[in-house]
């Protein structure tokens, strides 16, 4: 029964933390510029975040360690040192773009410059991790974020073609922008497999006390939640394909983005894209704090654990402060949220094979996880995917920055 | 062969300058059509007038970004940036009366501008 109701929970939360500032940016963005046409792109995405936490709380459940830790014990710590850097780059990054987010989420229902809010719901973000359980963090705001469905009401309102839809799950080239088009799906791809998520999963899968008879909840957990969040970032590409597309509004701004909500939810337009928003990128800034602390501690051997009382878990605690206050650093600096936003999204999938290889590597380690080795395919798949990806972004990443 | 490339060398200018025109042209489209849906938005009542006097200040700074990057004077020697240009402030103008019809909720004035922008909207550049 308990295992019924952490399946069921897990799923529920799964959904509701899939979609933040990464995903909601780049699908709206998408839908304006392109229509249906990049669906494709978050398919894929799915199904590749979908088999890497899978793999993530497998290797949790199994050897009991996390990713980062089961890494830099395998490869060391001189080899850790490159992928680690650069991930860790691109979560404070991400975590900037998070907070801005959030910001951005405030302004829309008060009118009030983002960057007034930018410290207060920095200390939010510090307050949940510093008097919140693991529990509490994840189910609390996961629970929270299924206010994201409402973009899967308003495209289901909207009564898309679903031949067309169905039609842009295969991927097919454009008729103008190709850059554009490429740089779109790399930053969905980036947006939807971030590297954090799978130290994040599996420490979470080990403050949880995931065990080896737990691994079909793991397994149904990571592919249905994963598939219902994908879902989610889907509903964000067709109704902004549907809304804003016809009136010829590219997405620039979250001001504009929101519009995209006014012909199916009226009065509660703003309001609830706002929500959405907000709590999507809140949720996202504590997750991404958090597996700051978890990463530096795991690397460092220090303990750690949002379970545990802060003084039993002090260098953590330190870790994951320091790292809000850098990307509050970051985030008060002026940067426009969507620009860095989009910026970081397309960075991670440069980084993302420095992260993934080893990853699988340790997947296929009996050492690790014993006789729960991945399947040939999947490891093929995914390996392709990260490498090919990662070479297109290191092309159309410069091309974006230079304007085409 | 130096004629050759310096027919390639034109051809590319030429043709990066069309690029970049049709993608100013683009923004400042979409840019139009955005200031008309925020303002429909709040016509209809869907939408506070706290929400749209911030969409349509953040509007005018897109707006302001693509005319810097059009006051370039190698740019703006080309005719039709040029009228790109001229396009882009007057935007400008309606969308700064829309902000003051808006703070002092006058529908009528809005209507009046909204009209006003749809001539020098899509497809009148």
């Amino acid at each position: 029964m308990t295992a019924i109701l952490d399946l069921v929970l897990g799923i529920v939360t799964s959904i509701g933390g899939f979609v933040e500032v990464g995903s909601i940016s780049t699908a709206a963005q998408a839908g304006s510029e392109f229509g249906f046409q990049l669906i494709w792109a978050i398919a894929i995405a799915t199904g590749m975040v979908a088999m890497l936490i899978e793999m993530s709380g497998r290797l949790a459940a199994v050897s009991r360690r996390s990713v980062a830790a089961a890494v830099r014990e395998r490869f060391g710590v001189h080899f850790h040192f490159v992928p680690l850097t650069a991930e860790l780059i691109i979560d404070l990054l991400l975590l900037a773009a998070e907070i801005g987010g959030a910001a951005i989420a405030v302004k829309l229902l008060t009118g009030i410059g983002f960057q007034v809010w930018i410290l207060p719901i920095a200390i939010a973000v510090w307050l949940v991790l510093w008097l919140s359980g693991f529990s509490v963090i994840e189910y609390g705001l996961g629970l929270l974020g299924l206010v994201t469905l409402s973009f899967v009401v308003s495209a289901w309102q909207l009564q898309p073609d679903t031949a067309d839809v169905a039609a842009s799950l295969i991927p097919s080239l454009p008729g103008h922008d190709h850059a554009r088009y490429a740089f779109l799906a790399v930053s969905i791809l980036g947006a939807t497999v971030s590297p954090y998520l799978l130290n994040f999963y599996s420490s979470g899968s080990i403050e949880e006390k995931l065990t080896e008879t737990e691994l079909w909840v793991n397994r149904t957990t990571a592919y249905v939640g994963m598939c219902f969040g994908g879902v989610v970032s889907m509903g964000v590409l067709v109704t902004s394909a549907m809304v804003l597309q016809p009136r010829g509004i590219l997405v620039d701004s979250y001001d504009q983005a929101a519009l995209m909500f006014v012909p199916v939810f009226d009065r509660w337009a703003v309001p609830l894209f706002a929500a959405a928003l907000g709590i999507g990128c809140f949720g996202a800034a504590v997750e991404l704090t958090l597996n700051a602390g978890y990463t530096f501690a795991q690397v460092f051997g220090w303990s750690w654990g949002a379970n545990r009382p802060r003084r039993d878990a002090a260098r953590f605690s330190v870790a994951f402060t320091f790292v809000l206050l850098g990307a509050v650093a970051i985030a008060v600096i002026g940067f426009d949220p969507l620009r860095l936003t989009m910026l970081s999204v397309a960075l991670t999938v440069i980084v993302m094979p420095a992260v993934v290889l080893p990853f699988l590597v340790l997947m296929n380690d009996e050492k690790y996880v014993k006789r729960h080795t991945s399947g040939v395919i999947g490891n093929v798949c995914l390996a392709l995917l990260t490498v090919l990806a990662g070479l297109l972004a290191l092309v159309v990443v410069p091309l974006e920055l230079l304007g085409g | 062969m130096a004629l050759i490339l310096a027919i390639a060398l034109g051809a590319g200018a030429c043709s990066r300058t069309d690029r970049q025109l049709q993608q100013q042209r683009e923004k400042l489209d979409s840019l139009s059509a955005s200031t008309a849906a925020i303002a429909d938005a709040w016509l209809a009542g869907s939408t506070s007038g706290t929400f749209t006097t911030t969409a349509l200040e953040q509007t005018f700074v897109l707006l302001e970004t693509q005319r810097q990057a059009l006051a370039v004077p190698n740019t703006l020697v080309d005719q039709r940036a040029a009228r790109l240009s001229q396009a882009a402030e007057a935007h400008a103008r309606l969308l700064a009366a829309m902000m003051h019809d808006v703070r002092a909720a006058d529908a009528r004035a809005v209507r009046e501008h909204l009209s006003k922008l749809r001539t020098i909207g899509p497809g009148s550049r």
